[in-house]
């Protein structure tokens, strides 16, 4: 497997290829609609000289390749990425960063009700397999995974919020509140049927594996056969998985989340900036999201090449 | 049957199959038997079946029109007059979610038409066949968009080209003197399914060129190309028919996610326009807070139709990876 | 094989999360390094939770987060809200919104109407001890005239002033019509007699900023403003908290209250308010009807505030069919509002009874609007040029949501109903909105008007004079404009606004416009919280509440 470690490097590689033409297709897109930030926050207020003056104060004036040349060369030189025209005293870290610190916190929780969850349903459906149970706990979750959020978050809504008041119905009161409740199982419920298959099936390779037919023969009992060997073995790639999978399914998932529950989070705040066309803002969140996507994507194909040696690399060149 | 691996896959689509065009019954046959024979596909297919003819009779069954109000009835219950009750204008919950489904029909089908099939094989034969600098710049522009988050993107380039883009339909409506593409909410649709073809394509393509360039060797295309075919022919007579199960099964397995991300695009507000309905403005509807507290019928008729299809999609779409790929879990 | 590649595989895993993590921290931390301490936000803080108990003298609201503390720019209501209380301008508003001292003690007014010459309060200083002085008032309103200043509205309220335009260009630094006599008397020239002109420095363009602080810190200064107004910034973390500390010198009197403490961290604000960590809420339609239930504890603690903003549809006068007065009279007669505002509003707001809102000198509450007649309606429509021949009629309206509010769908029912009309509604975002409407592109568009001072002129002028910028309607008409430049200069109040209630009713029946709603806030203030008035307009109102916690 002399590719793996080429296969590994040409994607980094690939990596400023995609941010670059991503970068161009996001400034490009966005300045070329209609309207800018400046009379969005002007609302009725329409002096068509005044907004003249402004756009010239911020160069949106200018034709959008040359904005562009402008903004890369002040990232090159400054490692400067723009001013947000709606928050125009602060720079884009300091905005968007509280909110991907939210979102992060958000997500690992999901991420360990996933984890929490899948791990020992795949585990314990393995074990019973042949029996009713494990078509049946897999099929339980499969349903949560075809469930789109913006399904499951208001069905909890009215579940746990309207119908008995165990948990606000929406917003965000601090990570250690009620209020992360609903978007924690909203988030982490589907990824639960993905991590249970997989460690079915590592759990049911590993059942046939040397090891544990020698703790069988040594007299253990299956409880600790289960715990100690196969566990063990059936962890460490499905968490891996976990980590990639749940990153590309949170990004998307937090969009819709956050939005319906009203979380500060970078979900909601990256639909807010695409409505008020805060461009530099846009640009920065899809770059940042982009680039967690990539590795991601890359994390999850690496680990499925490890446990499936019969799936290969995708993008690994033709005969 | 010959089996033989792909060279390159989308994630998840499990091992290739490959046949000759002109091998007995046809693999594409024997498939469908074997499927008929699992009992989940049949029910997953009923269910389908039973939604697409739904939303493509809309017009037909649906006891109201999608817009009819009666503010008269505002936020009435279930009744015999309204099966499903009415929503804040008294409008029927129930045709309102005929009518949703047609939406869906159409954005599914338009997309499974031009960004699972047309674009996945043309540009797949092209890339496959041609090689080269084709194959090059088509496979690196597959490779940056499959990169890319689908759903952000699609906000964001709905929400900055839909108004450039309703300028356009205008200006041809002009043109032609005629309103129908905006009015009957088809400007939305054809958006939507442009964008979704445009993040569409990748999966499939790489499935075919793949096989492509398996075929492409094989002794009956090297036969064929002896025997003084033109490459057109080579393409469409002998690669196309090996290819063509291929792309079904991988437009069926997505037609989950498609009408996910039309339901979800609704749903933010830079899909279909109201008053024209979808589910995802369903929902939106039904989880306000009104509803939520007085009328949650308004949020789980929707709810549940949206979770069962796309549930006997994935289901399917498991299914028909079973059958196609036999031992493959 | 396979085991050593998982090995292999999580490894790789483990250094790119990792590496990621590094990044985003980076990347969300890299930005505080320039601001000062206490206003920068960082990407670690941890979101503060709500505190059960309140502090003595403190006020606990939940906000949104101010977009930019400048007085110059700022002209959307969440920064406005931070800026009346922060800084302060030669004149403000009362509750009752009628002009009262503030930085400036007195004034007099020229016989012609157009010099102003404002005597400052003596007392009048900045948070920092520096007493306020002419020369600052000349320079804040010439910085926010500056192009560099990239104000969009500052032209709009302080152009009266001879010499602004000028400045506005960027032809001169200098506001020729505005006169230093000494620290404390300022001479202002207008450039005609309008009794309008002090309630437009009322508004935030016009107020105090200080020039040593902007000179030091050109780009972040409004991380920790030095002020004028009765209160301080004195914490602003993004997203989570902002609180504004009482400054004891305050020239019209210290606040009764110490601290203002805004929960900015978004969540239910109603739930919060019952579980006691905020002291006063808005209350949103949806929670309406259980506030207002008799049974229910909190019907004791709920008020009603008029805002003085309207909400209206407007024709496009030079756009076919508007262009015929009788099709848009019929358009207005043929939706029963009444009966909107009761079912899909929930008798929440009302129907608006004529141009001119609550709060606005000119304002009545009889019904002077063309009434619900479906009959009459058909009839107006038959006569008109476009009988039998409706072109195809879009409504345009501002939003992304998922749906068109049910109130503008109701309307549209209503037109189909009983003229037989199929309008379509178009969505469209902000910034295509306005853009489309000063090109003339829509037929018919809904839209709010939030008055910016409490004078007709900001309403009837503004919106409808022919050649007024924000005339969306295109609305010309010369009997219209001579009466709107009569009042403009009358002397006489009561003659004034005798002749505003003549425009408006002329508006009425020539119909640009058909007034939909009169908006209307809802509130919850927890008993042992006096004083808390939520104004019809934002001006500031912190500083008389007082906390007295059982």
């Amino acid at each position: 497997m002399d590719g793996l470690a080429g296969y590994v490097v040409r994607r980094l590689l690939f990596l400023p290829v995609v941010l670059l033409v991503v970068s161009f297709g996001t400034f490009f897109i966005t300045r070329w609609g209609p309207g800018d930030p400046i009379s969005i926050y002007s609302g009725q207020y329409r002096d068509p000289e005044a907004f003249a003056r402004v756009r010239h104060t911020y160069g949106l004036d200018k034709p959008i390749i040359v904005q562009y040349g402008i903004w890369l060369k002040d990232i090159a030189l400054h490692g400067d990425f723009g001013v947000s025209f709606r928050y125009r005293d602060r720079t884009i870290p300091e905005i968007i960063g509280p909110k991907i610190w939210v979102s992060v916190r958000l997500g690992a929780y999901a991420f360990i009700l996933t984890f929490l969850l899948g791990i020992p349903i795949g585990i314990y459906a393995a074990v019973k397999q042949g029996t009713w149970l494990d078509p049946f706990l897999i099929s339980v979750f499969l349903f949560f995974q075809s469930i789109p959020v913006l399904v499951t978050v208001p069905v909890l809504v009215i579940l746990l919020a309207v119908k008995v008041h165990w948990v606000p119905p929406g917003g965000f009161d601090g990570i250690f509140s009620r209020s992360m409740i609903i978007p924690t199982l909203a988030l982490g419920l589907p990824g639960v049927a993905g991590v249970a298959r997989l460690a079915r099936a590592t759990t049911l390779g590993a059942l046939h594996e040397d090891f544990v037919r020698t703790a069988r023969a040594k007299g253990l009992d299956e409880f600790t056969v289960i715990t100690r060997h196969v566990a063990r073995n059936a962890v460490a790639p499905v968490m891996t998985t976990v980590i990639g999978l749940s990153l590309v399914g949170l990004i998307e998932g937090a969009l819709i989340t956050e939005t319906l529950l009203g979380i500060p989070g970078i979900g909601e705040y990256t639909f807010q900036s695409v409505n008020a066309k805060d461009y530099n803002v846009i640009l920065v969140i899809v770059l940042l999201i982009t680039f967690a996507f990539v590795l991601a994507n890359l994390l999850v194909d690496l680990v499925l090449v490890a446990i499936d040696p019969r799936a290969r690399l995708a993008g690994g060149g033709g005969p | 049957m010959t089996a033989s691996s792909a060279d390159e896959q989308g994630r998840g689509a499990g091992a290739a199959f490959v046949a000759p065009a002109h091998a007995g019954s046809s693999p594409f046959a024997r498939a469908a038997r074997r499927l008929l024979r699992k009992k989940i596909a049949v029910i997953c297919m009923i269910a389908i079946a039973v939604f697409y003819v739904g939303g493509a009779f809309a017009p037909l069954l649906a006891p109201y029109g999608y817009n009819h109000q009666n503010l008269d009835l505002a936020f009435h219950g279930p009744s015999l007059r309204h099966l499903f009750g009415t929503d804040a204008l008294g409008r029927d919950t129930l045709s309102r979610n005929l009518f949703a489904a047609r939406t869906t029909v159409i954005v599914t089908l338009a997309t499974l038409a031009t960004g699972f099939v047309a674009l996945p094989v043309s540009l797949g034969l092209l890339a496959g066949y041609r090689g080269g600098f084709a194959d090059a710049a088509i496979s690196r522009s597959g490779e940056i968009l499959a990169s890319l988050p689908a759903l952000p993107m699609l906000v964001l380039i709905n929400a900055t080209m839909r108004p450039r883009f309703l300028g356009w339909v205008k200006d041809v409506e002009g043109w032609l003197h005629w309103h129908g593409l905006s009015s009957s909410g088809f400007a939305d649709y054809f958006l939507i399914f442009g964008v979704l073809s445009l993040f569409g394509w990748v999966g499939g393509m790489r499935l075919i060129r793949a096989q492509v360039l398996t075929l492409r060797r094989s002794e009956y295309v090297l036969a064929a190309r002896a025997s003084g075919a033109t490459t057109r022919r080579v393409l469409f007579r002998h690669l196309l028919p090996n290819v063509m199960p291929l792309v079904v099964v991988g437009a069926s397995a997505s037609l989950g996610a498609i009408a996910g991300s039309e339901i979800a695009l609704t749903f933010l507000g830079v899909g279909v326009q109201p008053p024209h309905p979808s589910f995802g403005s369903l929902i939106s509807d039904g989880a306000s807070r009104i509803a939520l507290e007085h009328h949650p019928e308004l949020l789980l008729v929707p709810a549940a139709i949206v979770a069962t299809l796309i549930f006997a999609f994935n289901l399917l779409g498991d299914a028909l990876n079973d059958v196609i790929t036999p031992g493959a879990r | 094989m396979s085991n050593k590649l998982v090995l292999g595989a999580g490894a790789v895993a483990a250094v790119l999360i990792i590496g990621l993590a590094v990044i985003l921290f980076v990347v969300a931390g890299s930005g505080g390094s320039s601001g000062t301490p206490a206003a920068t936000s960082s990407g670690a803080t941890p979101a503060s939770t709500v505190s059960g108990t309140p502090a003595a003298g403190d006020l606990r609201v939940r906000a949104s987060d101010p977009l930019f503390l400048d007085p110059a720019v700022a002209q959307d209501a969440d920064s406005a809200g931070y800026i009346v209380e922060i800084f302060s301008g030669l004149v403000r508003l009362d509750k009752n919104l009628k002009i009262q001292p503030d930085l400036a003690e007195r004034w007099d007014l020229s016989p012609d109407g157009k010099t102003y010459t404002f005597h400052l309060n003596p007392k009048a200083a900045f948070q920092d001890g520096r007493p306020v002085t002419a020369g600052d008032v000349k320079y804040s309103w010439e910085r926010a005239l500056n192009p560099d200043t990239a104000s969009v509205t500052a032209e709009n309220f302080l152009g009266d002033i001879v010499g602004a335009k000028d400045v506005a260009n960027g032809t001169t630094k200098q506001l020729s019509g505005v006169k230093v006599i000494d620290d404390q008397t300022l001479q202002v020239a207008i450039d005609a007699p309008k009794s309008y002109f002090l309630y437009k420095l009322t508004y935030p363009n016009a107020f105090v900023v200080d020039q040593k602080q902007i000179a030091a810190n050109p780009r972040r200064w409004t991380l920790k403003p030095n002020g004028t107004g009765p209160y301080m910034l004195k914490e602003w973390k993004l997203g989570d908290r902002l609180v504004l500390q009482a400054n004891e010198h305050f020239y019209l009197g210290a606040p009764k209250l110490k601290t203002v403490t805004f929960l900015l961290s978004g969540g239910s604000s109603l739930t919060t308010y019952q579980d006691g960590g905020i002291d006063v809420t808005g209350v949103g339609l949806a929670d309406l009807a259980s506030v207002q239930d008799p049974s229910s504890p909190l019907n004791k603690q709920y008020h009603k505030a008029d805002n003085a903003a309207i909400d209206y549809i407007g024709f496009n006068t030079n756009a076919p069919p508007f262009d015929d007065p009788k099709v848009r009279q019929a358009f207005a007669m043929a939706v029963d509002r009444k009966k909107i505002a009761s079912v899909v509003l929930h008798g929440a707001i009302p129907a608006a009874t004529g141009i001119i809102p609550p709060g606005v000198p000119g304002y009545t509450p009889d019904d002077k609007t063309l009434p619900y007649d479906p009959a009459k309606a058909k009839q107006l429509l038959g006569q008109s040029k476009y009988a039998g021949k409706m072109p195809q009629i879009t409504l345009a309206e501002t939003g992304a949501g998922g749906s068109i509010a049910d109130a503008t769908q109701a309307i549209v029912q209503g037109w189909k109903q009983n003229l037989g009309v199929d309008v379509k509604v178009q969505q469209a975002d902000a910034a295509t909105f306005f853009q489309d409407i000063d090109q003339g592109k829509y037929q018919m568009f809904h839209l709010g008007w939030i008055m910016d001072y409490p004078d007709p002129e900001d309403i009837l002028d503004v919106l409808f004079y022919s050649k007024s910028r924000q005339n969306s309607s295109h609305y010309n008409n010369p009997q219209v404009d001579a009466k709107l430049l009569q009042a403009r200069t009358e002397a006489d109040p009561n003659k004034r606004i005798a002749l505003y209630q003549d425009i408006e009713k002329m508006l009425i029946q020539d119909a640009p416009w058909m007034p939909l709603f009169f908006e209307t806030s809802y509130y919850l203030v927890k008993p042992y919280v006096s004083g808390y008035e939520l104004p019809p307009m934002v001006i500031e109102h912190y500083r008389n509440v007082t906390v007295n916690h059982p």
